[in-house]
């Protein structure tokens, strides 16, 4: 056969179990615990049944479930995606739940009402639900928070002073109920119902997710927040986020998530739908930290999400900025349709992948207003037998007169057992447009280790170091409470991966 | 889960799988049932989606008599395939040797152009250099005729520390032929190539060309590929690193006008340590056209101290015409030094400027401009009259 | 007394995109002499040597720029080139793949063509490139790279002064000419500069700094502020300038 053959994931794994001298301590997951609290869910598997089930338990409008009810019968002629660097065994989509929601938390009038062990799980993930302690902290910054464990938005966070705005923050389930008219103008025009596999899937299956309204003119005085949990075993999670900004808003919205250690792997195929009118400007993060899987690469969450922005209006702007440190498998494309002149869109990437991790994560900028401008800029860090991969597709419409891209998307290897790729779209179509693309691949230099070593740090801390500087030009565009914990987060993805 | 509707054949497909059945290659003729031609979906012709692209396929190109290609060059040695036969093979240079071999020549790859050359190709020309061959060697590769479909195919293999410059010529009657050729080259230890093709097709002609490189120890290769002619081209270029400290220069140019789709694909395999290469491809798109630049840079797991770099350049000169760039990185060892890079657009205005503020009017400044962009593929050839050719072809090109 | 100045320019302003940057510039430089403008960062300097030399950004929405009697405004960068207006760039730019040599031919045989001369011949080409190239410490291997590509700050203020003593323009125009340069790099490129004095000539030096000023004494020394001309006098006003900074001669506007 081929001589010259690049080792396969299975014999990666054999040759892993050989080389016991390498042995990643990714057990170390500090979110991997689980907790225990009753659960309401629907009979498992997937069928139009399930689907129904799933509408009823939310108290649905009619035209809602119609919708469900296409995109579960579009997603049955469609197949799922092989284009991505990933490797996986088949999905058996009928041996999992598609709902489950924490018995007592139907419907909590307020805080005091929702199940303490809920709050107990929060507090060790450090999510700042409760209100009281961020008004008494007088130093604390501000953030609203809406949390969703398993397929159910428990709690939103700060409803009343938003609402004196006019901004609505609240559960994509409440607002199809309270606000259906908003939710039908928006909902799947930025990700089409059919718009691919997984994407489909969720608009079927969702059961919950955020959604948030900023009205015009309105600059929102505090970060808005979703924290994503998957508590239930054997469950997918679909959550569904809906965020506008109206005409010359300004939102800057969080997300972080994680899932308890599990030896079976579970799915997470989320969709994010943003939309900035004229002026308006939304600033997305996320920090993604779901179970990476073991030591062994058993386990963790397959993250298949698709995230998209549409700068609908002239003059507006969409920043996403990510930090995916964890999940087995990452498939994640944060978008932006530049539709609206002059508009732009930005991208700002740290993944590390560690262990068996496999990511496939980048963006797409398609410019289609005139004067429109798109800035990436990718940080990928492969270590242990991890392959890590940046796709990106940056394409100028014919009509796209002055469109600008530049693109940088540098991946670090730590180890001679990872991968580190980048396989970028450049699709030009009009002559004014002019794009910048590079891309480099290297390691930490033995030069830099010693120089950091010889001042006193140890190997793992000097790699840290570099890989936060590494890192930098994309660090300083998260949120300032964010910055310290992905500091943190870097670090611990990363131990192991030296020695 | 997999059976699903039988492929309906287009009628490019049909033809082709009568063409691999009369030559009895049914295995071949049953995945072309099965697969049909490569669409989009596939990430090799994610640009170039031969389903939708290559319409007919006229018949299997016969023997006939060979014929002088459009461009010469003076003293060199002059070979010839035509139809995909070889033709005569005169008394060749000191440490030249040639000969007619059976066959395509190809190593087994997942490709399809790569599996029609090597089922259809019946014969093939086998070059060997030993020494220092002074002389450049220009194999004309024509189609004559109405229009057909032609596999031909070279071998070239050249001794350790050997050296030589081919020149291959691929041109033919006004036609709409297909012409699916292979070159397959072989690098010694310290050998030292330099290859040159160039695709002078008619407009209504399909070109394809498949070279693959085998590059042992310290040896060297400068390959410049220029894509002119064709209503639809795609060159792909396979090397691969084999010997410690091999080192190349792939460069590549699309000469892109209305109306053609002109494809420039490189797959490169860096398999063992110590190896170096800088690949550029640059294109020039003007009218209603559409150029593809693909460049994939994979470094093996032991392949470590790895130095590629990779860039692609466009210059569209008008608002119809499209650049579709994909470089890619695959690295799976650590101790390396890779990279690519890309840019597209328009002259620039800066340099345009400066030089008008010089007193040099706007249509020079252009030319100027534009002959600037492609130095740096010229000046590396060193033979003076191949450069010579490579001049009056480009500026037919540009005053075309 | 009568004689037509090199440079005059009227009420001269100009925007790029909305922004108003030259708000009325008005200035005379007569024939053999040299003038300096000095003014802040952002006062519209480089804007009106940009304005001057045709860049096509900047929109003039007012006034009169005559070379020599004659109004330029309307005419391409290449034809005011040939008319006789040079200028050197602050920060020149690399133009990758056209050799220097190649470049300084085909320009001095533009504007020859322009003014009806002949083409000149390579050796007389060759012999005045070498002669202008010495004084600048200018040498052959420089010449055969690419247009500024690669070349350090001094080398490329060097060959911007070397393609002006090649051109041998009426009217120079030396936009921050010292910017980047060490002392021994601004004293040849000084020299240079002196060295194409003369009564048919006229030059422009627009600076930040007095140092430039030190090698290049000017006739005249014009303050600009807030895209116009607030201040002239003699050279002594470049002392006062440096002594006082630019605050004192903001009129209106000083804070």
């Amino acid at each position: 056969m081929n001589k010259y053959a690049i080792p396969t994931l299975k014999e990666e794994i054999e040759d892993a179990t050989v080389d016991a001298v390498l042995s990643l301590d990714v057990d170390k997951y500090k979110y991997g615990f689980e907790s225990h609290f009753e659960t309401d869910k629907a009979p498992k598997g997937l069928s139009e049944d399930t689907v129904r089930f799933i509408s009823a338990k939310k108290g649905e409008p009619e035209w809602m479930l119609a919708w469900r009810l296409d995109a579960y019968r579009r997603w049955l002629t469609l197949t799922e995606p092989t284009w991505a660097k990933v490797h996986y065994p088949p999905i058996d989509y009928q041996d999992m739940y598609y709902y489950a929601a924490p018995k007592s938390a139907q419907k909590p009038k307020s805080l005091d009402e929702v199940d303490p062990a809920l709050l107990e799980m929060y507090e060790k993930l450090g999510v700042p639900l409760k209100e009281r302690e961020l008004l008494a902290g007088v130093e604390q910054p501000r953030v609203a928070v809406d949390a969703v464990i398993d397929s159910v938005s428990v709690a939103t966070t700060f409803r009343a002073e938003l609402n004196k705005q006019g901004i609505i923050f609240c559960s994509i389930a409440e607002a199809i109920r309270e606000y259906p008219e908003l939710v039908r103008q928006y909902l799947g025009t930025v990700v089409p119902v059919s718009d691919n596999f997984y994407a489909t899937l969720n608009s079927a299956v969702f059961t919950d997710g955020s959604f948030c309204y900023i009205p015009k003119g309105v600059r929102c005085p505090m970060e808005l927040s979703t924290y994503f949990r998957i508590n239930e075993a054997k469950t997918g999670q679909f959550e569904r986020t809906l965020l506008i900004a109206d005409e010359g808003s300004y939102v800057s919205y969080l997300e972080g998530c994680t899932a308890p250690s599990r030896a079976e792997n579970q799915l997470h195929a989320a969709v994010v739908e943003l939309v900035a009118l004229k002026d308006a400007e939304i600033k997305y993060s996320t920090v993604q930290n779901w179970f990476p899987g073991d030591k062994d690469g058993k386990g963790g969450v397959y993250n298949f999400v698709t995230k998209r922005g549409d700068c609908r209006g002239e003059n507006s702007k969409i920043s996403w900025t990510q930090v995916e440190t964890g999940s087995a498998i990452t498939w994640k494309y944060p978008s932006c349709i530049l539709r609206g002149d002059n508009s732009r869109g930005e991208f700002y990437s740290i993944a590390i992948s560690n262990g068996y991790q496999q990511v496939d994560s980048g963006t797409k900028m398609i410019h289609l207003g005139k004067n429109t401008s798109s800035r990436i800029i990718s940080k990928g860090i492969a270590a242990g037998f991890s392959d890590n991969t940046y796709r990106g597709q940056v394409s100028a419409h014919a009509r796209a007169t002055n469109a600008r891209n530049f693109t940088q998307c540098d991946s670090l290897l730590i180890g001679d057992k990872c991968g580190a790729h980048t396989v970028p779209y450049i699709e030009s179509r009009n002559a004014s447009a002019v794009f910048e693309h590079e891309a480099t691949t290297s390691k930490i230099s033995d030069d830099q280790m010693f120089y950091c070593q010889q001042r006193g740090l140890s190997e793992e801390e000097a790699v840290a170091l570099i890989v936060n500087g590494f890192v930098r030009d994309v660090l300083q565009h998260l949120p300032m409470e964010f910055m310290v914990e992905t500091q943190k987060l870097i670090s611990i993805s990363l131990e192991g991966s030296v020695g | 889960m997999s059976a699903g509707p039988v492929l309906k054949l287009t009628e490019a497909e049909t033809t082709l799988v009568a063409q691999l059945g009369a030559r009895g290659a049914a295995a071949e003729a049953e995945r072309l049932l099965g697969a049909g031609l490569p669409t989009r979906r596939v990430e090799a012709y994610h640009y170039t989606d031969l389903r939708q692209l290559l319409r007919s396929v006229p018949v299997l190109a016969e023997a006939g008599p060979a014929t002088q290609g459009p461009l010469s060059i003076p003293g060199a040695v002059a070979l010839s395939i035509t139809n995909a036969r070889v033709g005569p093979i005169p008394t060749l240079a000191q440490g030249l040797h040639g000969q007619k071999g059976q066959g395509g020549v190809l190593a087994q790859r997942d490709d399809v152009l790569v599996r029609l050359n090597s089922a259809l190709a019946g014969e093939h020309l086998a070059l060997e250099v030993k020494g220092a061959v002074t002389v450049p060697v220009v194999i004309d590769r024509r189609i004559e005729g109405a229009a057909s479909h032609a596999a031909g195919a070279v071998k070239l293999f050249v001794a350790d520390h050997a050296s030589l410059t081919l020149i291959e010529v691929f041109s033919g009657s006004d036609a709409a032929h297909v012409g699916n050729h292979a070159t397959a080259i072989t690098l010694g230890k310290g050998a030292n190539l330099t290859h040159i093709t160039l695709n002078v097709m008619g407009p209504t002609a399909t070109h394809f060309a498949t070279n693959e490189y085998h590059l042992g120890a310290a040896a060297h290769l400068r390959t410049l590929v220029v894509q002119a002619g064709g209503a639809l081209s795609r060159t792909q270029l396979f090397p691969t690193y084999e010997g410690e400290g091999a080192t190349a220069a792939i460069t590549g140019l699309n000469l892109v006008g209305d109306g053609q789709h002109v494809d420039l694909t490189m797959d490169a395999l860096h398999a063992v340590p110590h190896t170096a290469s800088k690949p550029l491809f640059k294109t020039i798109a003007r009218g209603r056209s559409r150029a593809v630049v693909q460049g994939r840079l994979v470094v093996a797991r032991n392949a470590q101290k790895t130095d590629a770099k990779l860039m692609a350049q466009g210059l569209m000169l008008s608002d119809e015409a499209e650049i579709l760039t994909k470089p890619e990185l695959e690295i799976y060892a650590d101790d390396v030094v890779c990279g690519h890079g890309s840019t597209c657009g328009r002259l620039d205005e800066d340099h345009l400027f400066y030089l008008m503020s010089r007193g040099i009017s706007k249509s020079v400044a252009e030319t100027m401009l534009v002959r600037g962009f492609l130095a740096e593929l010229i000046d590396p050839i060193t033979d003076e009259t191949v450069a010579a050719l490579l001049h009056t072809l480009i500026d037919s090109w540009l005053e075309r | 007394m009568t004689t037509t100045p090199m440079l005059e320019i009227r009420n001269l302003h100009a925007r790029i995109e909305d922004r108003e940057i030259l708000k009325g510039v008005n200035l005379i430089v007569p024939k053999g002499e040299v003038h300096a403008i000095m003014g802040r960062n952002g006062s519209g300097k480089s804007t009106l040597s940009y304005v001057l030399a045709g860049r096509e950004d900047y929109e003039v929405t007012e006034g009169e720029v005559l070379l020599d009697g004659v109004n330029i405004l309307e005419m391409e960068p290449a034809e005011r080139a040939v008319a006789g207006l040079f200028l050197a760039f602050q920060y020149p730019i690399e133009i990758p793949g056209v050799a220097t040599m190649t470049f300084l031919k085909a320009a001095l045989n533009a504007q020859r063509k322009g003014r009806g001369e002949a083409e000149i011949s390579t050796p007389d080409f060759m012999r005045a490139v070498k002669t202008a190239g010495e004084k600048l410490n200018v040498d052959s291997d420089m010449l055969k790279r690419a247009l500024n590509v690669g070349f350090s700050g001094g080398e490329k203020k060097r060959a911007e002064i070397l393609q002006m003593a090649l051109l041998a323009p009426k009217m120079c125009v030396l936009d921050e000419t010292d910017s980047g340069l060490d002392i021994d790099a601004l004293k040849v490129v000084s020299e240079g500069v002196n060295a194409l004095r003369g009564p048919d000539r006229a030059m422009l030096v627009i600076t930040h700094y007095q140092r430039l000023l030190d090698h290049i004494v000017p006739d005249v020394v014009h303050v600009f502020s807030d895209g116009r001309v607030v201040e002239s006098g003699p050279k002594e006003l470049a002392l006062e300038l440096e002594a006082k900074g630019y605050a004192g001669f903001d009129g209106e506007k000083a804070a």
